[in-house]
């Protein structure tokens, strides 16, 4: 390669319009939203805000709903997604590439859409009560909606494309002739599985799960359309502390909260990472 | 190794990913006005509906604006920081490289709560400004990610040539790096517009009288009228998309950077 002179002016010059403008425009809001937190407008430095969060029965409730729905979609989407894309990692490219992009359309619409059709699905008029009821199953509509089964639901189907993506590009790479050699040596389709299947692509199942489980501890359109204003994750009582109560103290520890929690499963998937390797 | 259950796992995945989109389309097009199943009937109404609501229209441009200028700002500023992570080695990169992929790891929802708190009520800044400024911020990660990637299959020695035959570096980069960067480019660009134009929490708090984003006026469209319109603007959205994908798709292979 050619020397190149003044190469850390260089480098300064190509980063720092970015660096700057992530820097003044993304972190510093971040760390006034962190002083917000600790900081009331009576004055005085304080972690009561964070005190009263856990103390409170209710926002307990809506954090721990909130991880627990995250585990169960999660768990949904490895269910459906792991021999899913086992499937479709032993396709011929052609077919593949088809079938991958029907996976990719859902991520690029919008929620609010993909969310909406779970309404109609399980509505008091929906598709699950009208055939029940046609089938004489029950004789007045249940009520699905608002209800953590919807959410979760509406979840998985928003996050399902996430779980697939890198457990197909992990799957993709173990060679057919592991697979054989497992056979040929006794195993069978469990043990192949579960003792080399697995460990093979753990990078992308940690991956998905990681992906699917910080989305969905996250989402705010589907718990707000499918869980209604009774039934709060953590994003739609920041909301409502935001809008209904105007109480910016109180949303910003919610805000930190829910920073910090995406922010303990991604170092915790760094570990797995580094141990892996 | 497949065995049969496994196909069945296919078969409820792509129920459960595209069935919705099924419903969606019979429902915009279904002449019933309470969401009842199966819809009765045939009716464009709910479309017109779509053209006819000027909330839905206003905040189509606005998102369109938006989505087009932070996705250009974030690749124009991006772009350099790509170039300088893949052709140099420097010690900072590791720390560039976090600070670049930090607004992943933010939720949406708190950061539009952060930039409302910073500029706009503290700050005073217009909601629109405040939209751009988060909009921008989150589309990076996307626009250095792909770029390096297209870069990376880029001979640096192509460069270097043109440098040894007397261009500047900048120069080097305009006429020989950028041409053969841009599948990669257009790649990013359209990534990161569909990025923008979906999302919902950022903008979530982000918006006052008259500035809103389409998805966001979906969702409070939802909260006082229960019919089919948003089935119809889901449609269009959808049918928007899909030719927008499929464009990119075969003018320049999208699907090898997602």
């Amino acid at each position: 390669m050619i020397r190149r002179p003044n190469q850390n002016r260089t480098i300064i010059l190509l980063v720092a319009p970015a660096c700057v403008f992530v820097l003044v425009f993304f972190v510093l809001p971040l760390i006034f939203l962190l002083s917000q937190s600790v900081l009331p407008e009576e004055g005085g430095f304080t972690l009561t805000g964070y005190r009263d969060f856990f103390e409170s029965r209710v926002s307990r409730i809506v954090y721990l709903r909130t991880l627990k729905l995250g585990v169960i979609v999660t768990v949904i989407c490895v269910v459906i997604g792991y021999p899913a894309a086992f499937v479709l990692a032993r396709m011929p490219a052609r077919r593949r590439s088809f079938l991958m992009s029907l996976v990719i359309l859902p991520l690029m619409t919008n929620a609010v859409a993909r969310t909406f059709a779970w309404l109609i699905i399980l509505g008091k008029r929906g598709m699950i009560n009208q055939t029940l009821l046609s089938l004489d199953l029950i004789e007045n509509p249940v009520r699905f909606m608002f209800s953590e089964t919807a959410i979760v639901l509406g979840l998985a189907q928003l996050f399902l494309p996430l779980m697939v993506l890198p457990l197909v590009s992990a799957l993709e790479n173990i060679p057919e002739d592991v697979l054989e050699a497992a056979r040929n040596l006794g195993a069978n389709r469990l043990t192949t599985f579960v003792r080399i299947v697995v460990p093979l692509s753990s990078d992308g199942l940690v991956l998905g799960a990681t992906l699917v489980f910080t989305g969905s501890v996250t989402a705010f359109v589907t718990p707000a359309i499918l869980g209604g204003p009774r039934l709060l994750l953590m994003s739609t009582l920041l909301r409502q502390k935001v809008v209904t109560l105007f109480d910016l103290h109180a949303a910003a520890v919610v805000a930190v909260v829910m920073i910090l929690t995406t922010l303990a499963v991604n170092l915790l998937l760094r570990v797995f990472r580094v141990q892996q390797s | 190794m497949v065995s049969r259950w496994m196909y069945i796992s296919l078969v409820i995945l792509y129920g459960f990913l595209l069935g919705p989109f099924v419903i969606i389309f019979m429902a915009g097009f279904g002449a019933n006005a309470n969401l009842a199943f199966p819809p009765q009937g045939f009716t464009l109404d709910w479309f017109a509906n779509v053209f006819e609501t000027a909330q839905f229209i206003d905040s189509f441009w606005i998102s369109l604006q938006l989505g087009l200028s932070s996705t250009i700002v974030s690749l124009i500023m991006g772009m350099p920081v790509a170039y300088a992570l893949v052709r140099y080695q420097f010690s900072a990169s590791g720390m560039v490289e976090t600070i670049f992929s930090a607004p992943i790891l933010v939720p949406g929802l708190v950061i539009g709560f952060a930039m409302l708190n910073f500029f706009v009520l503290l700050g005073d800044m217009s909601v629109l400004t405040g939209l751009f400024i988060g909009h921008t911020a989150i589309l990076f990660p996307y626009s250095v990610r792909v770029i390096s990637a297209s870069l990376r299959n880029l001979d640096p020695y192509v460069e270097d040539a043109a440098v040894s035959l007397g261009a500047n570096r900048l120069r080097g980069f305009l006429l020989v790096v950028l041409p053969n960067m841009q599948a990669g480019i257009a790649a990013a660009f359209v990534l990161g517009f569909i990025t923008s134009f979906n999302n919902v929490p950022v903008s979530l708090f982000l918006s006052g009288p008259g500035v809103t984003t389409l998805p966001v006026s979906m969702l409070s469209y939802l909260e006082y009228y229960f019919d089919p319109t948003i089935a119809a603007v889901s449609t269009l959205l959808v049918i928007f998309t899909v030719v927008l994908v499929q464009a990119a798709e075969r003018l320049l292979g999208l699907s090898q950077f997602v």
